[in-house]
């Protein structure tokens, strides 16, 4: 019986070919249709490097379980207040930013806003040619490190200014304004601020949203080092070493 | 000796163990990866880029290092602990002065729970930073958003455990936060607690999304985060070629 190309044999005989044997060298796996690589076998380097992440990790876990211990206060008694009564430090962000504003804008609003942020950040940066470099561009690292400066020093001078101010005591003024209005401008102008500044320098897109980036996570950063270490009993500020009643900060960890 | 060793590397119950031979050449290392569960997770050959200790820190690996650790030392945990407000803070009393190295467990649950949030946001810090969110990597990283606020509802859920002052008024601010939504705030309040205050029901209710729920999804997710890493062409290193290559683009 006479063998014919049929449309769904997969081995279709005589195809078209597009390359020949040029030349026979020395190799130990076949390199069909494959350019020059810089890789190398995971195993075994992956393995070892993997086995020495662990085993350091709970080297260094272990050690600190040695030296300090978890803490452990009194029974729970919901009739006792603590003071300060304070949330986990990761989410101190969220109770430093209650103090500050409305509720509503503290603990839905804006970390609704910055979780979308996160979600649909890939969808609107999508130029992939800096995919897998630090920082993007050679300008790229200036810029975070300038951002990051810049919000340090904001955040810190806004929430020393809402402590001084005492917006939250101005029970005459309108709620709305002291509660809404104040802290939207005030954030605002945080982002604002700076990306005035590099729009000058005619940014890509990429380096935009390492500006945005930087000022979210060093906001949440020094609104969580502000909450956990500066915050003491009426959750007022304190340096951390001279809280008043001997509270110490780290003790809620 | 040596004839001792080949006797046992040859026999079949070795070879039905092990299917491949002594890694030394290319084949048995591809074989060694594809043949093994846990390895195979990882492709059989890596860019020298990624694995290079200044680009990633490692932090995924210390992630997931850290889940395993707080996997183990929490079931441990539970083979004392009863979510009863009546017996935790004590169980936790007995665990820490009673049972041998009950404290070290404790210790190490607690801080590696602490540092695998650290370590997790550091994560996302990198691969943000590498921008390795990119095409065809959008997927992933929603992914590792998702595990991120997942690490975050562990934690929160764990701290209740202990039963103590600082658990108590730590999870009533933090549930009091999400009680802030307009309309739905009181009721996912009421839904997380099973009450308008913490109580017998919020302990329990935290115990069951601390010890099951979250680890379940956390555990489904991170498959997928890795898988997702492999299927997307590795970390994000690999894919800047001197000259673009076709075949890595994505269309």
């Amino acid at each position: 019986m006479a063998v014919e190309n049929k449309p769904d044999e997969r081995f279709v005989r005589g195809p078209v070919k597009t390359y020949g044997l040029m030349e026979l060298v020395r190799g130990r796996s076949p390199m069909v249709e494959k350019g020059p690589d810089d890789t190398v076998f995971s195993f075994p380097i992956v393995a070892i490097l993997e086995a020495l992440l662990a085993l350091g990790t709970i080297l260094v876990l272990g050690f600190f379980s040695l030296v300090r211990n978890a803490p452990l206060e009194e029974l729970a008694n919901p009739d006792l207040t603590t003071n300060p009564a304070k949330a986990p430090w990761y989410f101190m962000a969220l109770q430093e930013l209650l103090l500050h504003m409305h509720p509503v804008l503290a603990g839905i609003i804006v970390p609704g806003v910055v979780v979308l942020f996160l979600i649909i950040l890939p969808y609107i940066d999508t130029d992939r040619s800096d995919a897998g470099r630090w920082f993007a561009t050679p300008r790229g690292p200036k810029w975070v490190y300038f951002t990051a400066l810049y919000t340090v020093i904001a955040q810190a001078g806004l929430i020393y200014f809402d402590e001084v101010m005492g917006l939250r005591g101005l029970g005459a003024a309108s709620p709305l304004l002291l509660q809404f209005v104040g802290p939207i401008m005030f954030g605002v102008i945080l982002f604002a601020l700076p990306l005035l500044v590099v729009w000058r320098f005619k940014p890509t897109r990429r380096e935009l949203m390492l500006v945005i980036f930087t000022i979210i996570i060093v906001s949440a950063i020094t609104l969580t080092i502000a909450g956990f270490l500066f915050r003491g009993p009426g959750m007022h500020l304190y340096p951390p070493w001279g809280m008043p009643d001997g509270y110490n900060p780290w003790s809620s960890l | 000796m040596a004839n001792l060793i080949d006797s046992i590397t040859s026999s079949r119950v070795w070879k039905s163990f092990f299917r491949h031979g002594w890694p030394d050449d290319e084949l048995n290392r591809s074989l060694v990866m594809t043949t093994n569960i846990f390895f195979h997770l990882h492709p059989v050959k890596v860019s020298r880029r990624s694995i290079r200790a200044t680009y990633t820190w490692g932090l995924g690996v210390l992630a997931a290092i850290l889940f395993v650790v707080l996997a183990v030392t929490g079931t441990l945990i539970m083979f004392y602990y009863v979510p009863s407000t009546e017996l935790a803070y004590h169980n936790i009393i007995d665990l820490q002065t009673k049972v041998p190295y009950g404290q070290l467990m404790r210790n190490m649950h607690r801080w590696a729970a602490h540092g695998m949030v650290l370590i997790v946001v550091l994560h996302m810090a990198r691969v943000f930073y590498t921008g390795a969110y990119k095409p065809p990597r959008e997927f992933n990283w929603i992914v590792g958003v998702v595990l991120l606020l997942l690490t975050l509802g562990a934690s929160f859920t764990g701290y209740l455990l202990p039963w103590d002052q600082l658990s108590y008024w730590a999870i009533t601010v933090g549930t009091n936060i999400a009680g802030y939504t307009p309309l739905i705030g009181p009721k996912i309040r009421l839904m997380l607690l099973g009450g308008f205050e913490v109580g017998q029901n919020a302990l329990t209710r935290f115990y069951a999304l601390h010890i099951m729920v979250i680890p379940l999804l956390m555990t489904l997710l991170i498959s997928l985060h890795l898988w997702r890493v492999r299927k997307d062409g590795g970390l994000a290193a690999q894919n800047i070629p001197e000259r673009p290559d076709s075949r890595l683009e994505f269309q």
